[in-house]
């Protein structure tokens, strides 16, 4: 039996000072949900607001992605942002969803499995999926055929499979800001 | 109607595909609203929409997404862009900053997110991106990169 891993939490220190509430404009509160009643915003919201358009299009994008109300399971969604986020070398977004997704299975088989490099112990569908994502970070996506007919045999529908790309593809996008732009401190360790 | 992704994908209104793909109503219009967002924001931040095209299509053409590619370099040579720009779209590096910071932070990013740290933001500083243009540039970078992948998984699907 491989050695069970567990995953230390991490918070996110930007490179670039973020907008402080004091100086923000109209559209970067609006765009940073800042209300009366809430006022605390993370450093990762306030240093995207520095370009509130772009930061209130991509989180509706991502919640419809990552809330979809059909499609495939919460589990296999942040088994899907996992893949992307080792593929970019993403820290701080790996533990995030490597816990989440230990948390959605009741269990911390599939990290330790893949911490291990060992995704053969992966469920059929598990792997297909881990596979898949894999290949399709890849600049250019390195994704096939053969990784398609995989989730197709495992279960998926077509349906479910475009539902797994946009969450490879807008967790490609996440770990394209958060590694660029700061960088993963154990928690309480960051200012 | 078509959107961008339908026509790089090659998905024609009505195909099995194009329907499976608007039934996720959310994920289109979201698609489409941050295409907007960072290649025609209402505030560009001093980065142009010629210099968005054409680090778009540096991009696509990294990710060998030639209908992405080509998709970009229409929209960009429609706007007349100088031979800086141009230089930027084709790959090259060897322009003036601002433009050549920002190719080699495209490039870094696309190929290589991981080899990223703060030198390259230091740089990007040095090169005369403030922090808005920074963030504007990072968001671009990632959504081409992202949209990239929504076309090539598609096309898997239509195969």
């Amino acid at each position: 039996m491989l050695p069970r891993i567990r995953i230390r939490p991490l918070q996110w220190v930007p490179y670039l000072e973020p907008v402080r509430l004091e100086d923000a404009s109209a559209a970067q509160l609006e765009a940073m949900k800042v209300t009366p009643s809430s006022t605390r915003i993370s450093p990762y919201v306030r240093t995207l607001a520095h370009d509130p358009e772009s930061y209130r299009a991509r989180t509706e994008l991502f919640n419809a992605i990552m809330y979809a109300k059909d499609g495939i399971p919460r589990a296999e969604r942040e088994l899907g942002a996992l893949a992307a986020s080792v593929v970019n070398g993403c820290r701080y977004c790996a533990m995030i969803h490597g816990r989440r997704l230990a948390e959605l299975m009741k269990s911390d088989a599939v990290i330790t499995a893949l911490w291990h490099g060992r995704p053969n112990l992966l469920s059929a569908r598990e792997q297909a999926i881990w596979a898949f994502s894999c290949a399709l970070s890849r600049t250019p996506p390195a994704a096939t055929g053969a990784h398609v007919s995989a989730l197709r045999r495992a279960g998926l529908s077509d349906g479910d499979i475009l539902d797994l790309i946009h969450v490879i593809a807008i967790f490609g996008w996440a770990n394209r800001l958060m590694h660029p732009l700061g960088h993963a401190v154990p928690a309480g360790a960051g200012s | 109607m078509q959107d961008t992704i339908d026509m790089a994908a090659g998905l024609v209104c009505g195909s099995r595909l194009f329907t499976i793909r608007h039934e996720q109503a959310g994920f289109v219009a979201g698609t489409q609203a941050c295409q907007q967002a960072v290649l025609a924001p209402a505030d560009c931040h001093g980065l142009d929409t010629s210099i968005r095209l054409a680090l778009a299509h540096r991009i696509a053409v990294l990710n060998e997404d030639e209908a992405l590619a080509r998709f970009y370099a229409g929209h960009l040579h429609a706007l007349a862009p100088d031979g800086a720009v141009l230089a930027l779209a084709a790959g090259r590096s060897d322009m003036a900053d601002p433009l050549a910071g920002m190719a080699r932070q495209a490039d870094l990013v696309t190929m290589d997110n991981a080899a990223a740290s703060e030198r390259q933001l230091v740089a990007l500083e040095a090169a005369g991106l403030d922090r808005p243009q920074i963030v504007a540039l990072s968001e671009l970078i990632a959504f081409v990169n992202y949209q990239c992948r929504i076309t090539a998984g598609l096309r898997l699907l239509k195969a």
